[in-house]
């Protein structure tokens, strides 16, 4: 019988180990042409690593930005007001707004006022430590050495683990805050503190903080304020602003609402709607993305039309292997796999030597950057996965056009041509 | 092994205004284990037989029938899956993968055959051994002779046991010598593995080494005769 029907199905190991073999050695017998093909590909991978590790990094800061401004409310004092406190009474007013379930004075001092470290990330900061708010469904911080501060301790710091490793310190060290400049004014004043704790990397903003106790945050506060003031204020009685907390799993709707309550209901201060900075940390990061997408359009340009240029001079070169095959028996479907496989590979190999170097790249300015907090490239799973699926992708999408050429060829005219 | 039949082969080819009859109603059955040669001058249909014996080209009108079952009707991939399993391809340029090596090249008519890898290997090194170049596995074809080559294809047309064997002027490119071995080696193998060969050839001492002159003329069989080998066979 001439039934000889058969499902071409799933190559078996040895087959795929053959077919690689053959389209390394392929690729072998057109060096030249085939590393300028390839290094078309590294090229425009190498720039969607580096560029999207860059936005990943920024986009990591936003979401971070986007899990505060989403889980708690900023009180301010109005924008047309000087000096910028509020009295600490406030802090009574706000939690008897109907949905607040909890309120904390803030205070922020820069931790170096002088700023000679150029900062592509967050600038270091010295706070006020807002204790039990993971409560509210902010993330539970982590450490990696030490303790938290101790409850109304004085003199004591809770350091970020990227602040702590700029400025060399570890627990039981201590440290002056703020960071005295290189030339202070004779009436520059700063306080030591002894390092209890340093937290575990996050990859935040939270990494260039310092965090001390309410009091020892009042008395940094007052000394940022002018000479003429200091005697006039009782920072005691005084707080930069508030942050407002509701139940855990409150809506950011449900969020915009308290808010507007206490626009509404306590006098001298503002609020900005949460949704609002949400939407404006969500609009920065579509920046990022876009800055992103910008570089794989790149890539694709790049890459894509040197893989069907290759793919089209191979096809043409091996028509006669072409009709052989077909006269061996592949179906159309077999030789059109074979060279969607040969573009998938040359995809592969440049998606991963790109990929490499934007890797190596990025791993070394981190590393060189890290003690200037310019560590600024974060290379996620997703961003690896994206840099090498895409290099395969694009170049088997490109591969399409020749290998349908390739698979339609007419064996007996294919197997005469010279 | 099986026989096979060409019942009423036509094929007609457009060439700009005109129509070109490669074939004209050629009738011709090849039993199980016969070496025929086929022979004429250039553009008397010769290649065009053999592309449409060997599934490669469909007829114009006519059929071949392979153990009595009509191939007209079969799509593209089953004629695919009929070449793979039922006939084995030997041409004058060797055709082999440059990129392969010589056992690969021999195994490749494995991937599209559908049988068992490993008795497709095992076939594949029994033969190499048989054609002489066991000791030729590794090699890639810019490595071999033009007559070692044509033993690979060899090799290679016979590794899926195929019904026929299409030999497209399989001496054609090497020196008398190596003619003379491939000619040898091809009526051994007809003889002791019961081979069935069909060649188009313009050589006629080849011809004269087979069992049977076919002759074609403006693609017509002008005449079919049963050499002197085969009569004193």
């Amino acid at each position: 019988m001439l039934g000889v029907r058969r499902a071409p199905g799933p190559p078996p190991a040895q087959e795929v180990a053959t077919g690689m073999r053959e389209i390394l050695r392929n690729l072998m017998r057109r060096k030249v042409r085939s590393a300028l093909t390839i290094s078309g590909i590294v090229i425009g991978i190498f720039a969607l690593t580096t560029m999207g590790a860059l936005a990943e990094h920024f986009n990591s800061l936003l979401n971070v930005g986007v899990q505060f401004a989403g889980t708690s409310i900023a009180v301010r004092p109005p924008a047309e007001q000087a000096n910028g406190l509020l009295p600490l009474s406030t802090q009574a007013e706000l939690a008897r707004v109907p949905g607040v379930a909890a309120v904390y004075p803030t205070y922020q001092v820069s931790a170096d006022p002088s700023g000679t470290a150029i900062q592509l990330g967050a600038p270091s900061i010295v706070d006020n430590e807002q204790r039990g708010v993971s409560a509210y469904g902010m993330p539970a911080v982590r450490f990696g050495a030490g303790r938290d501060l101790g409850v109304d301790a004085r003199g004591e710091v809770v350091m970020g683990s990227a602040m702590a490793s700029s400025y060399g310190k570890h627990v039981g060290d201590t440290i002056d805050l703020p960071v005295a400049p290189k030339h202070p004014r004779p009436d520059f004043v700063n306080h030591r503190f002894t390092v209890v704790g340093i937290l575990a990397r996050s990859g935040t903003p939270i990494d260039q903080f310092a965090s001390v106790s309410d009091d020892d945050a009042r008395m940094l506060l007052a000394d940022t304020l002018p000479p003429a003031m200091r005697s006039a204020v009782d920072v005691d009685t005084l707080a930069q602003g508030f942050a407002v907390y509701a139940a855990k799993g409150t809506t950011l709707a449900q969020l915009d609402a308290i808010a507007q309550r206490i626009n509404d209901t306590v006098p001298g201060v503002e609020t900005q709607k949460p949704s609002d900075q949400v939407a404006s940390f969500e609009s920065t990061s579509t920046t990022f993305t876009a800055v992103f997408t910008g570089a794989a359009m790149l890539a694709l340009v790049i890459g894509g039309l040197s893989v069907v240029n290759t793919m089209i001079m191979a096809v043409g070169e091996r028509v006669r292997e072409i009709g052989l095959k077909k006269a061996l028996g592949a179906h159309t479907g077999q030789v059109l796999r074979d060279y969607l496989l040969e573009a998938a590979v040359i995809g592969a190999v440049g998606g991963l030597a790109g990929y490499g170097l934007g890797l190596g790249l990025t791993t070394l300015l981190n590393v060189l950057g890290s003690a200037s907090n310019l560590d600024i490239f974060l290379v996620t799973p997703r961003l690896s996965a994206i840099a090498i699926g895409f290099a395969v992708a694009m170049a088997t999408v490109a591969g399409i056009l020749p290998a349908l050429r390739a698979a339609r060829l007419d064996p007996v005219t294919a197997l005469r041509s010279l | 092994m099986a026989d096979i039949q060409l019942v009423g082969l036509t094929r007609r080819y457009r060439q700009g205004s005109h129509t070109i009859t490669a074939l004209d109603g050629v009738d011709l059955r090849i039993a199980s284990g016969e070496f025929t040669a086929i022979v004429g001058r250039s553009g008397s249909g010769k290649t065009t037989l053999l592309d449409v014996a060997g599934l490669l080209l469909r007829p114009s009108a006519g059929t071949v029938l392979l153990d009595g079952e009509d191939t007209a009707g079969l799509s593209d991939g089953r004629r695919a899956d009929l070449r793979a399993r039922r006939i084995g391809f030997v041409f004058q340029e060797y055709n082999l993968l440059p990129a392969l090596t010589v056992l690969e090249n021999v195994v490749l008519a494995c991937r599209y055959g559908g049988g068992d890898r490993r008795d497709g290997r095992r076939r594949a090194l029994e033969l190499l051994e048989l054609v002489g170049l066991e000791r030729r596995l590794g090699h890639r074809p810019d490595q071999l002779s033009g007559g070692q080559q044509q033993r690979v294809a060899i090799a290679r047309a016979l590794v899926n046991r195929p019904a026929l064997v299409l030999g497209d002027e399989p001496t054609g490119a090497v020196d008398s010598q190596t003619s003379d071995e491939l000619v040898a080696l091809m009526r051994r193998l007809n003889r002791e593995e019961g081979v069935t060969f069909l060649v188009v050839t313009h050589d006629l001492e080849l011809a004269a080494r087979t069992d049977r002159i076919v002759r074609l003329a403006d693609g017509r069989i002008v005449s079919d005769d049963r050499t002197s080998l085969a009569a004193s066979a």
